[in-house]
């Protein structure tokens, strides 16, 4: 039952040195530059080298990449102008070279205490995405820890051709404490974990179509889980967006008045909920079905 | 936040490192996150500056470094710190791991 | 012969319960009742037990109580284990009561802090579980005594179910001095599982509408479990489990001895302990126990309470846990105390603060938490007599005079250098010895466990044997030694710190074969409550506040 560390607990270096082949990554604007946040001693905060973002490229079974991996402990991994501006600049590399970007996301979306920089980046960001999958270059998000991937950074991971998910990640705009404060305690009580996770963990995720994969918490799942995306991208044309309208809507009609996410994953194929809320990665993917 | 700079004596590091730089640690509330360069100047003093959100440890700060300066050949390290409230026990492990990743790379 | 005094004290309590009158079916009070039948069975004066234990409380009859007024109800002596409650709170501030004795007040211990510096807490002492229940025979008899129950039945048997705790030493002193025993019970049922409390203890039972509060107190999640608390969990397990393999022991819960727990399968399986140690346990059926007896390490656990959520797991684990006719679990807190006092090798716990001496306490002038069930387990039982291998290898270090037993208890404190927030658990002189505490106190300083019956200090610098110290100021020495970067290890000297080092008395990591990089989560049996439930086969039901899936 142990050994293998799992995945949500290593730090951002430590996923990317598990990631990328032994000795292939390089840093690109590494710590000795010291490119640090210009905002945040007025405030009393430290400042991190690498103002929460490491980026570089690598390869990942032999295929050279752009890679990155978000630092969720500082500042709550959200992005301000140093963090953003890094961002920006590897996806727009990644459109350059035409090399696919992979992004192991860990952020609650924008760095409050920068105020607009951060928002202006994760826009920039997402136009780089857009650029990225014209050139039809794939761009992967990897969600697979506790912090997961929210406000911006959310919808900027739903801009990327893939995510790749645990069960321990979570994709959303809003955070569990925001909805219940504006929808009420019994709406969504947002101290129930095992609501949170089954309204917006990574295993409903998958279910609902959100999370292209849903792996192992290992790096060595995470890793198998990349490399079988790394060769494909889908374009972002007009009759797609059509379509994942229609079935957004779909979804809206058959769930809209669920109470209950177990509902949800009956609906979805899964027949045990108990069994599947124990489940991980594949065997869980085995219990459901998944419909769209 | 409270910042200072001392040098210690320390032995001179070997004349070779696997790397130019190591990091280690993370900045974040009871953390800290340390930049270990090659290239200080002279090479028996192992140069520290430390910015710290929690003013008022100076003391402990000092102690901690100089038993690490006293125990590991790092004359000739820059030592850079950011800290948010590590416990001295953090601090000595993200030295000690600074200079391995720094001396013998990153397996 | 009944002698007069007899006659009135029994006669007493006829009239009182007399007083009850229509508003009790017999021994059954409606729960609209209970405010005005406390009124009736309570007189000024009287020493009165509220059963507010470590976990489960008598949360409906101490809300009813709290809604009476000074009129009603004053010149109370209220004794009471723990004070929980807001409800406890409200007692004082209502000017009820004329003295406290107790022994915990963790949830409210800034309350308690702060009604002592309004001189509204009027404190006899603060004592240790075993020394208060031992005066409830003596000179503290609860005269009307109001506890909590699962369930009882038509004719007033009580069934405690899991948390047992303190019920039955509350029951026995107020039962056999005329005293009146009020229950609150969750539910009235025709047939008990089995019967915890006879019907002729019992003068007065109530269907609370809301079941009693019960909290999962001692459940440590893997997750939260830290780096350095592995690393001091493997100092712990070489330089004292193994050195002086423990047999018998009691773990103060915390994230420092959960980690040791998790260990023994994995890192305690490699040095090949098993068998060795940690076969009898007193302790709470702990959740992360749960690895450890599944890979079979453990003979038995004997408990002071329960655990919520390890009820199935307790009783499918029957042949390790002490479970009624019934087969569900069952509990003791006197007995468990006593059980920690002689029958245990080794005491572990944590605190909050320790000064150059040994001592250490949870009190400051901020927060008065008191100590629980420490000073019994943390104390040398000179009493003992029977041998076991690690007493008397323990005894053999500290050297006992002529006129001492040739054993010692490990005792044994576990504690980071640093608290949160960079507070030293170090300190030249604890706060609890601020005059504002010592004056509430009648002038005792409320030390939690006392130096000399310390005989080790673990930190994660290291181990100081203080038992092995031939003097006080050898003592301070190795204390200072393993207090790291705090103002008091600061100040130890070099040349003294690598003297007590050369002679065994100050160890390091690597002095007991531990190397720091070594220490990681990933050693752990699990590393999250998920895995427990999976150790459990399913068995184990973690409160809803642990569960993310």
């Amino acid at each position: 039952m142990t050994g293998a560390p799992l995945f949500h607990e290593l730090t951002a270096r430590q996923r990317i040195a598990a990631l990328a082949d032994p000795g292939s990554f390089t840093e690109l604007l590494p710590p000795p530059e010291r490119l640090t946040s210009p905002y945040l001693a007025q405030l009393g905060i430290p400042v991190s080298f690498d103002d929460g973002i490491v980026i570089g490229h690598a390869r990942i079974k032999g295929k050279k990449v752009y890679l990155a991996a978000q630092v969720g402990q500082f500042v709550g991994g959200a992005v301000g102008e140093i963090h953003g501006a890094k961002l920006t600049g590897l996806f727009k590399a990644a459109a350059r070279d035409e090399v696919p970007c992979v992004l192991i996301i860990e952020s609650g979306g924008v760095r409050l205490h920068e105020g607009s920089s951060g928002e202006i980046a994760i826009a920039e960001t997402m136009r780089a995405i857009f650029e990225c999958r014209a050139l039809k270059v794939p761009t992967i998000a990897v969600i697979a820890t506790d912090i997961g991937a929210y406000g911006g950074i959310g919808i900027l991971s739903t801009c990327c051709d893939f995510r790749v998910m645990t069960e321990h990640g979570r994709l959303g705009i809003s955070g569990p404490i925001v909805i219940e404060k504006w929808m009420g305690k019994k709406a969504y009580d947002s101290a129930n974990r095992a609501l949170v996770w089954k309204t917006s963990g990574g295993k409903t995720k998958y279910l609902l179509g959100d999370a292209d994969a849903l792996v192992h918490d290992t790096a060595d799942a995470v890793r198998d889980g990349i490399s079988k995306l790394l060769g494909k991208s889908r374009a972002v044309s007009l009759t797609a967006v059509k379509a994942r309208q229609k079935e957004l809507a779909k979804r809206l009609k058959k769930f809209g008045a669920a109470t209950d996410p177990d509902a949800v994953w009956k609906g979805m194929g899964v027949r045990n909920i108990e069994a599947a809320s124990l489940a991980s990665g594949p065997e869980f993917a085995a219990l459901a079905k998944r419909g769209k | 936040m409270e910042k200072f700079a001392k040098s210690f004596p320390s032995k001179p590091l070997g004349a070779k490192t696997a790397k130019p730089w190591a990091l280690a640690g993370v900045v974040g509330s009871g953390n800290l996150e340390v930049l270990m360069e090659r290239g200080g100047k002279p090479a028996d003093a192992m140069e520290c500056q430390v910015e710290t959100s929690i003013p008022g440890y100076k003391a402990s700060w000092l102690a901690a470094l100089a038993d690490f300066a006293h125990h590991y050949p790092a004359g000739g390290t820059k030592i850079t710190i950011n800290d948010q409230g590590a416990p001295p026990v953090l601090v000595n492990l993200r030295l000690r791991q600074a200079y391995d990743h720094l001396t013998k790379g990153d397996k | 012969m009944i002698t007069a005094k007899s006659a009135k004290r029994r006669q007493n309590k006829s009239e009182r319960i007399a007083r009850v009158g229509k508003l009790a079916r017999g021994k059954f009070v409606s729960p609209g009742n209970v405010p005005e039948v406390l009124r009736r069975i309570i007189e000024p004066g009287d020493i009165l037990c509220l059963e507010g234990d470590n976990q489960k409380q008598a949360d409906f009859l101490a809300n009813q109580l709290a809604t009476l007024g000074k009129k009603d109800l004053r010149d109370i002596h209220l004794v009471m284990s723990c004070i929980t409650l807001p409800a406890h709170i409200e007692l004082f501030n209502k000017g009820m009561i004329k003295q406290v004795d107790f022994c915990y007040a963790g949830p409210q211990g800034t309350a308690v802090a702060d009604l002592v510096k309004a001189k509204k807490f009027p404190v006899g002492a603060i004592h240790t579980y075993n020394e208060l229940y031992a005066r409830y025979y003596i000179d503290l008899t609860p005269r009307v005594a109001l506890i909590a129950a699962a369930k009882a039945d038509r004719k007033g048997n009580l069934f405690l179910a899991a948390n047992t705790e303190e019920t039955p030493a509350i029951v026995e002193p107020t039962a056999f001095s005329d005293g009146i025993v009020f229950a609150q019970v969750n539910e009235i049922v025709d047939k008990l599982p089995r019967i915890d409390v006879p019907a002729d203890q019992v003068d007065l039972v109530v269907e609370a509408p809301y079941p009693m509060h019960l909290q999962a107190l001692f459940t440590r999640d893997p997750a939260a479990i830290t780096d350095v608390q592995v690393l001091m969990a493997m100092v712990a397990l070489r330089g004292i489990y193994e050195k002086y393999e423990v047999q018998s022991l009691n773990h103060g819960v915390g994230f420092n001895t959960a980690a040791i727990e998790l260990l023994l399968p994995t890192y305690g399986e490699r040095l090949g302990l098993k068998g060795k140690i940690c076969k009898y346990w007193m302790v709470n059926p702990l959740p992360t126990m749960i690895p450890a007896i599944e890979s079979g390490w453990v003979e038995s656990v004997f408990a002071v309470g329960g655990e919520v959520g390890m009820e199935r797991y307790t009783a499918a684990r029957s042949d390790v846990f002490f479970t009624g006719r019934d087969g569900s679990f069952h509990s003791n807190r006197a007995m468990g105390q006593l059980a920690g006092h002689y029958a245990i090798d080794m005491f572990i716990g944590a605190s909050l603060q320790i000064d150059i001496n040994g001592n250490s306490s949870t009190v400051s002038k901020n927060r008065i938490t008191g100590f629980g069930g420490a000073p019994n387990m943390g104390c040398q039982p000179t009493g003992r007599r029977h041998p076991t291998k690690a007493w008397l290898k323990a005894g053999a270090e500290a050297n006992p005079g002529p006129g001492s037993p040739p054993g010692r208890k490990l005792v044994v404190q576990m504690v980071e250098t640093f608290q949160a927030g960079r507070v030293p658990t170090f300190v030249e002189e604890l706060d609890a010895t601020d005059p504002g505490i010592r004056k509430a106190l009648h002038g005792v300083t409320p030390v939690m466990i006392y130096g000399d019956d310390v005989t080790h200090i673990v930190t994660e610098e290291g181990i100081a044997n203080l038992a092995a110290c031939r003097s006080v100021a050898e003592r301070q020495a190795a204390i200072r030694a393993v207090a790291g970067y705090t103002p008091v290890g600061l100040k130890r000297k070099k040349r003294e710190t690598e003297d007590l080092r050369a002679r065994g008395i100050v160890q390091l990591p690597e002095d007991v074969g531990v190397r720091p990089s070594e220490a990681s989560r990933s050693l752990l049996a699990t590393q999250d409550i998920k895995g427990l439930v999976r150790w459990s086969n399913g068995l184990y039901d973690p409160p809803p506040q642990f569960v993310d899936w």
